[in-house]
């Protein structure tokens, strides 16, 4: 095993310096850009910080939940367009145990620009409003000779419909949206589409950052067409039920730009819930609540022609979320599990494997069940200077199917289990510009702690630096 | 996107163009809708649609004299309130409001009862603070808050109601009057602030708050 060494490489180190100089140069030059805003804020008028807590988007206030609730239309009819972009840099503590540590690391210790959205969003009408976000991977993929190539698709897309009844008496909010991703209409951040904040470098070095890390999540994934109607009683009981299918026709629009291998082909219209008890009692507010999905995906993206090719997913999940909101003190605590129930079609079930040797191994399962949990708590002083730390534990089923005899990424127990923890301090020098740095350890990867890849790497050697500087406008 | 995608799209833009539902609005830049209805959709999220917020970021409204919320919705439109917890939140909402819009939230909000507040602190800082409001601190040149505020903290045209308002916000404030010119409309509050200590100020925000609602 290599000694673990948590010296910044000096490339990386001049990289985070020189950002975070030309950004403090910014803020102190040009104090007037704090009051310049992207879409929501030019239709309120109001600082992130009204609708974002402790300006750490995207995890929302309850005034933001409100916001968010009522349809985007609160305020003004303005400009409706935003832009978003990250740079990063990522460093994976040991690439020596690799056969190719160019190609499993890529930009392993650069600054890179990894991606950049574009956003329609705002108010339309009186009740109808709109959050459109189609994004520009930088490294999207990969030619033969090893140059990337950026690719733009279809991100979170949620148009909705909605209205309120409120007086002294009673408060009712309710509403339809069509979105493209179950859980995106969700307005806490426990919810499997907003817990996982920073947007994903697709460079190789990045492929153990926390984002990658397990969150609990929907099987089904994104990049679907779904409507789900929505109510929000007295600010107390959250209900939400819809369905959702494989965007086509004139919903297709829901998936531009993903290659056809890679969307999600389902099969009829699968049904999503959510419901959730929330409180508020002076500046604090707590959450509890369950949301579930059951989901019928095709194997294979490109030919839908067999039911028999099915995987059938069950998930429910249970989270909690506690926030304390009195400035300039801004606390979260987010507790979120996941169990995925994953029923796997016949051609896929109780087949022969056998490990490198030659050895028979267990067939396949035919059933296979994953558990996801994850705690985080933050602190953010002034909306300007954060910190969190967050947990993760993923257990579920051994199966032979996800044996892989290969270096890196390997897996010689079949087991789903990871294990971590993620500590992350952050600067918002201006209110649209986040700089952060994220160190993610492993106790265990895909069920060990020691040689899980059957070459020799540990769980500890994926341990990841990830610096972002992470903007929106 | 393909033809039919764009004559749906068109279609929904022509159908929802100029679509307004004055009567649940929640459009602060459109003169119809009434300030009764501005304050349930929009006022509402933070102060409460009884102006009885929940939390101590937001003032609580109610029954506070109309004529001192107007004159306020008419510092942040103006910009010249400028404390953060106004331009940060204030200065947007209130941009493009007519001054009929801001006579009518004031009537409603000034309308609606003032729950009684909690009571926080320990017993001795509460009496240090009814000190301070019903006598001031002579030492300091400090005037009791009762001169301006009302003997009962229900405040008058030119001074706010005090009397159970959250004691974070009150300090927030008091600390707002004592150490910038952020606020000049309360100009007077500096030179009646200059003279209090943090301790000072905790005590009668602490006292203020637990004041019973009359």
């Amino acid at each position: 095993m290599h000694p673990v060494s948590w010296r910044f490489p000096m490339r990386m180190k001049r990289a985070i310096v020189r950002a975070a100089v030309l950004l403090a140069l910014l803020a102190t030059l040009w104090p007037s850009l704090a009051a310049a805003l992207p879409a929501f804020n030019r239709q309120t008028g109001q600082n992130c910080q009204a609708c974002h807590a402790g300006g750490q988007f995207p995890e929302l206030t309850p005034y933001g939940r409100l916001f968010k609730l009522t349809g985007y239309t609160l305020g003004e009819r303005s400009l409706p367009l935003s832009a978003m972009a990250v740079a990063s840099a990522a460093r994976v503590n040991n690439t020596s145990k690799s056969d190719d540590p160019k190609a499993d690391f890529q930009k392993n210790n650069s600054l890179i620009f990894a991606s950049a959205s574009v956003f329609g969003a705002g108010k339309i009408t009186d009740n109808i409003g709109a959050f459109l976000q189609v994004t520009y991977d930088n490294y999207a993929a990969q030619s033969d000779d090893g140059k990337f190539h950026g690719h733009s698709s279809a991100d979170n897309m949620d148009i909705r419909y909605a209205d309120r009844s409120i007086d002294s008496h009673h408060d009712w909010i309710w509403g339809i949206s069509a979105n493209n991703n179950p859980s995106i209409s969700d307005v806490w951040n426990t919810a499997a589409a907003w817990m996982q904040y920073v947007p994903v470098p697709s460079a190789g070095s990045s492929r153990f950052i926390d984002g990658t890390a397990p969150y609990p999540g929907f099987a089904a994934g994104g990049n679907l067409s779904g409507v789900t109607a929505y109510a929000f009683w007295n600010q107390m009981l959250y209900l939400e039920v819809g369905g959702y299918r494989t965007a086509k026709g004139v919903t297709s629009f829901m998936s531009a730009g993903v290659p056809d291998a890679e969307k999600t082909r389902l099969q009829g219209t699968n049904p999503y819930w959510r419901m959730a008890l929330s409180h508020e009692w002076g500046a604090h507010n707590l959450m509890i609540g369950t949301s579930g999905m059951l989901a019928d995906v095709y194997d294979d993206p490109l030919d839908t022609s067999n039911p028999a090719t099915v995987h059938r997913f069950r998930d429910i999940g249970i989270d909690s979320q506690y926030q304390y909101l009195l400035d300039p003190h801004t606390v979260t605590v987010q507790l979120a599990y996941m169990r995925d129930h994953h029923e796997l079609p016949a051609f896929l079930a109780n087949q022969p494997i056998e490990d490198v040797d030659g050895n028979a191994l267990p067939n396949t399962n035919s059933v296979d069940t994953t558990n996801v949990l994850r705690a985080k708590a933050s602190y953010v002083y002034e909306a300007r200077y954060g910190t969190s730390v967050s947990f993760f534990n993923q257990t579920g089923t051994t199966d032979s199917a996800l044996y892989d005899p290969t270096r890196v990424g390997g897996n010689i127990a079949g087991s789903p289990s990871v294990r971590g923890q993620t500590f992350e301090v952050f600067w918002t020098p201006v209110q649209y510009v986040r700089l952060g740095l994220q160190f993610t350890t492993y106790d265990k990867y895909n069920g060990a702690s020691h040689n899980y890849d059957g070459f020799g790497r540990s769980a500890s050697d994926n341990n990841s630096l990830f610096f972002y500087c992470w903007g929106a406008y | 996107m393909n033809i039919r995608q764009v004559a749906l799209l068109a279609a929904l833009a022509s159908v929802t163009a100029g679509c307004a539902n004055e009567p649940r609005s929640r459009d602060t830049a459109n003169e119809n809708v009434a300030g009764e209805t501005l304050a349930r959709q929009v006022c509402s999220n933070c102060h409460g649609v009884t102006g009885n917020s929940n939390s101590p970021n937001f003032p609580n409204l109610a029954a506070q004299p109309e004529a001192y919320l107007v004159a306020q919705l008419t510092g942040f439109k103006a910009h010249s309130r400028r404390d953060p917890a106004g331009y940060e939140y204030m200065w947007g909402l209130s941009h493009k409001l007519t001054e009929k819009q801001i006579k009518e939230l004031a009537v409603y909000f000034s309308a609606q009862t003032l729950l009684p507040q909690r009571v926080e602190g320990k017993p001795e800082r509460s009496q240090s603070g009814e000190t301070i409001f019903t006598a001031g601190i002579p030492d300091k040149a400090v005037p009791p808050c009762a001169s301006c505020h009302g003997p009962q903290g229900r405040g008058n045209a030119a001074f706010p109601r005090i009397a159970g308002q959250h004691a974070d916000y009150l300090v927030k404030q008091m600390t707002v009057f004592q150490r910038t010119d952020q606020r000049p409309e309360g100009s007077v509050m500096k030179v009646v602030a200059h003279g209090l200590t943090q301790e000072n100020i905790a005590d009668v925000a602490d006292y203020l708050q637990s004041m019973p609602p009359k």
